[in-house]
């Protein structure tokens, strides 16, 4: 007994993985209110990721284009892969499993593991926890659960995709045996690295492992080191446990609506000390917080702001900045922009005599802001959250930005990020410093005709008339333009000549969807004084797009 | 006693801003590493700190960002002042490390007093200025870059400027009349040290140096076969 424990703590952890088989097919048809006996196949960049039992009957594999399902099975259904359904669905789904084990991790959408360590008090032995475990999730999920343990976590997923419990120790040997295909577990980026281990005639995950860990250092670097050690069945770091899905929120609803910021101000420094003491009181950190503002129309407004030193001041600034920021943008009367941003300014040292701050009427009896939340949206351990020596300045950099943001309003700073979209305008992604980006377009998807580099150095977007020699406007088909371009009209009234142009190209997006369907035709000019643009043509009209500057 | 007298003066000079040393004093700090096509446009061959540079001309804004590259690359913080909605693809083209750039979006006649307050953490700042300042402003300015030893670049031209820089021809290659689309662009550029010629952008988004031969202008993509002996 005592042997057996110091074998189980010193070098592996027994690991029991639980996987929900073609998980995206389970979910999409959980999305689409499916009956599981229709056959259903998801879709990803043209290729089937996914299918479910009864599409398999029918032959769809894995890989399949989008005409070869329809050839084999013509009445099923072809569903797009939505990575939000998939994560949403499995999400909900293991609550459950929250009541039944300690600690658990979740590997991927449909895929999780469960340290057998965690489970050794409350179950006589491997197979009876996992009894009970797989029938307590098929109860409350309904989903087919596929088990496997194994000495690591990689050799677990690769059991529980045959639904087979590895012997203690016997893990070398049940992973040697394994195809080397089965490293794509490393993510997209082994794709190339499989390429390459199978042109070396290295076909099985004990080829790799017999080769010197040095060696395949040296050739292929980190990702290289990490597929041997997974070969090898070296377990690399412990993984990170789930945390718990409590969601730390406080509310505060008004008696009366109110649009006044040290108001607000005054209500929010209560409820925040609220939160921080539930955060404190579990031992965490929240380093991340949603502010919710909810307004007397019924709208709302909804908010992540990551915040380096976390207290009740700093999280009653960014409420107000919010606040001013939605209620002077949006659809209420009676504060202009530039009149609110003028009037924070100086709310600080007005507070002892509001009334005379000129530009904020008393009150709006019947607009403003009814109620707040504020959710922790980010919680870790206390070590987590400390700042890193290696940082360089970035708390003066903090500090200056967010005096910035103070006097100017938390959209003036903005940090870059990129997402997917075809045209610059489209793969910008500009967030407020210190707030949580959201792309919208999935930077990982393919985007057929995106535009290549050199792009233009600015994004803009006027609306203008692109002229033949005639003066007539130029028309744009799939196949090209219906004339040569001459001059460019700027809504100033300014023209100006077009020395050359680019081919026209056209891009047609969303087709699929009524709603989203875009087709624009793309055309790159230089004009006279050796400026070159980007234009872009929509519903029969040009807009300039991009300057390269 | 001249002797004796020398010390308090070299005391006195160590203890001025910004001089550390003999060398600091006639050549000022060293200036910031760039990319080794732009080097040759700078007097020192890098970015100078604590001077305000100009850049005007076409592709003004895409050699300035080429130019704070390397500097953000070294995890230095930079930021834009009016440069209106910079395209984010462009900017990761030109080399720029997006985790240390930040654009700021403030009203134009706002830039003096945005870029008195990033002058006091930030270390390159990338202004399109929206009004010229005063004389005073600018003295204060100008005091206030070399205290902090920040690089500062004009997209406009601005009296007290130690380093003019002007793309002065701009010719865009590829587009073949409807048939091809921009390729690159070869900018000439002139500066104290002379007249350049580069590619800005290349084929690939960054600055490269120019093709040999100026009249095969058009067809930079031909692979050009140099005999070894």
């Amino acid at each position: 007994m005592s042997a057996d424990l110091a074998a189980g703590s010193t070098e592996h952890r027994r690991t029991l993985v639980l996987t929900v088989p073609d998980w995206s097919a389970v979910a999409a048809a959980t999305e689409h209110d499916l009956s599981p006996r229709t056959p259903l196949a998801v879709l990803s960049a043209g290729k089937v990721v996914a299918a479910n039992a009864p599409a398999r009957a029918a032959g769809i594999a894995v890989g399949n284009n989008k005409r070869a399902v329809g050839y084999r099975c013509p009445e099923a259904q072809v569903v797009a892969w939505d990575e939000d359904v998939d994560n949403k669905h499995f999400s909900a789904g293991v609550g459950a499993l929250e009541e039944l084990v300690a600690r658990f991790t979740l590997l991927a959408p449909g895929t999780l593991a469960i340290p057998l360590d965690s489970l050794k008090h409350g179950y006589a032995d491997e197979p009876s926890a996992v009894e009970a475990l797989i029938s307590a999730l098929v109860s409350t999920t309904g989903w087919e659960f596929f088990p496997g343990i194994a000495d690591t976590v990689f050799a677990a997923v690769l059991a529980a995709g045959q639904a087979r419990r590895v012997e203690p120790g016997e893990t070398g040997q049940f992973l040697a045996a394994q195809p080397i295909s089965t490293l794509e577990y490393v993510g997209t980026g082994a794709t190339e690295l499989i390429d390459t281990f199978t042109q070396l005639g290295l076909r099985t995950l004990g080829d790799l492992a017999a080769l010197d860990a040095r060696d395949v250092n040296s050739r292929f670097g980190a990702l290289g080191k990490h597929a041997h050690e997974l070969a090898t069945g070296v377990e690399r770091t412990p993984l990170k446990d789930h945390v718990r899905e409590e969601r730390l929120n406080v509310e505060l609803g008004l008696d009366t609506p109110t649009a006044r910021s040290d108001t607000l101000g005054f209500l929010t420094r209560q409820l925040a000390a609220d939160l921080l003491t539930k955060v404190r009181r579990r031992g965490l950190v929240c380093t991340q917080i949603t502010i919710e503002l909810f307004a007397v129309t019924g709208q709302s407004s909804n908010r992540t702001w990551r915040i380096e030193d976390m207290n009740e001041n700093t999280i009653a600034d960014r409420l107000r900045w919010q606040a001013e920021g939605w209620l002077a943008g949006g659809a209420h009367s009676g504060s202009a922009p530039a009149k609110n941003r003028s009037a924070s300014a100086r709310r600080d040292k007005e507070e002892p005599a509001p009334d005379q701050s000129g530009p904020d009427p008393e009150d709006f009896s019947e607009e403003g802001i009814i109620a707040l939340g504020l959710v922790a949206a980010e919680l870790t351990t206390p070590i987590g959250a400390t700042r890193s020596l290696f940082d360089e300045n970035t708390g003066q950099v903090t500090h200056t930005l967010e005096r910035l943001q103070g006097l100017f309003g938390p959209d003036s700073v903005l940090v870059p990020g990129l997402q997917g979209g075809w045209d610059p305008a489209e793969t910008n992604l500009w967030t407020p410093w210190q707030q949580a980006a959201s792309p919208v377009r999935s930077p990982g998807a393919p985007w057929p005709g995106a535009l290549h580099a050199p792009r233009p150095t600015t994004v803009e977007r006027l609306p203008i008339d692109v002229l033949a020699v005639g003066g007539r406007s130029v028309g744009a088909r799939p196949a090209g333009l219906e004339s040569a371009p001459f001059t460019i009209r700027f809504p100033a009234g300014a023209t100006e000549e077009i020395v050359d142009y680019s081919g026209s190209w056209p891009v047609e997006s969303g087709w699929w969807d009524p709603e989203r369907a875009t087709y624009r035709t793309r055309l790159q000019v230089v004009t006279e004084s050796g400026r070159a643009l980007l234009l872009s043509k929509e519903n029969g009209q040009w807009y300039l797009t991009g300057r390269y500057r | 006693m001249d002797v004796m007298s020398a010390v308090p003066l070299v005391e006195q000079l160590s203890r001025e801003m910004g001089i550390s040393t003999a060398t600091a004093l006639f050549d000022g700090p060293a200036p910031r590493t760039v990319d080794p096509v732009l080097a040759p446009m700078f007097r020192r061959g890098g970015l100078p700190r604590g001077e305000i540079v100009t850049l005007t001309g076409g592709q003004s804004l895409s050699c300035a960002l080429a130019t704070i590259a390397v500097a953000t690359q070294e995890q230095k913080w930079c930021a834009g002042i009016g440069l209106g909605e910079p395209a984010v693809s462009s900017i990761a083209d030109l080399g720029v490390d997006l985790d240390h750039f930040v654009n700021l979006v403030t009203p134009a006649e706002d830039w003096l007093r945005v870029a008195s307050i990033l002058i006091e953490s930030f270390d390159v700042l990338v202004v399109d200025p929206g009004f010229l300042p005063s004389a005073g402003e600018r003295a204060r300015l100008l005091a206030k870059v070399r205290e902090r030893k920040i690089s500062f670049i004009s997209l406009t031209s601005m009296p007290g400027s130690t380093e003019q820089i002007t793309i002065t021809d701009t010719q865009w290659s590829g587009m073949e009349h409807g048939h091809g689309r921009l390729r690159s662009c070869l900018v000439q550029v002139r500066s104290q040290t002379g007249t350049h010629r580069f590619l800005l952008p290349g084929p690939d988004g960054t600055p490269v140096e120019a093709p040999a031969s100026t009249s095969a202008e058009g067809r930079f993509e031909r692979p050009v076969i140099r005999s070894v002996s």
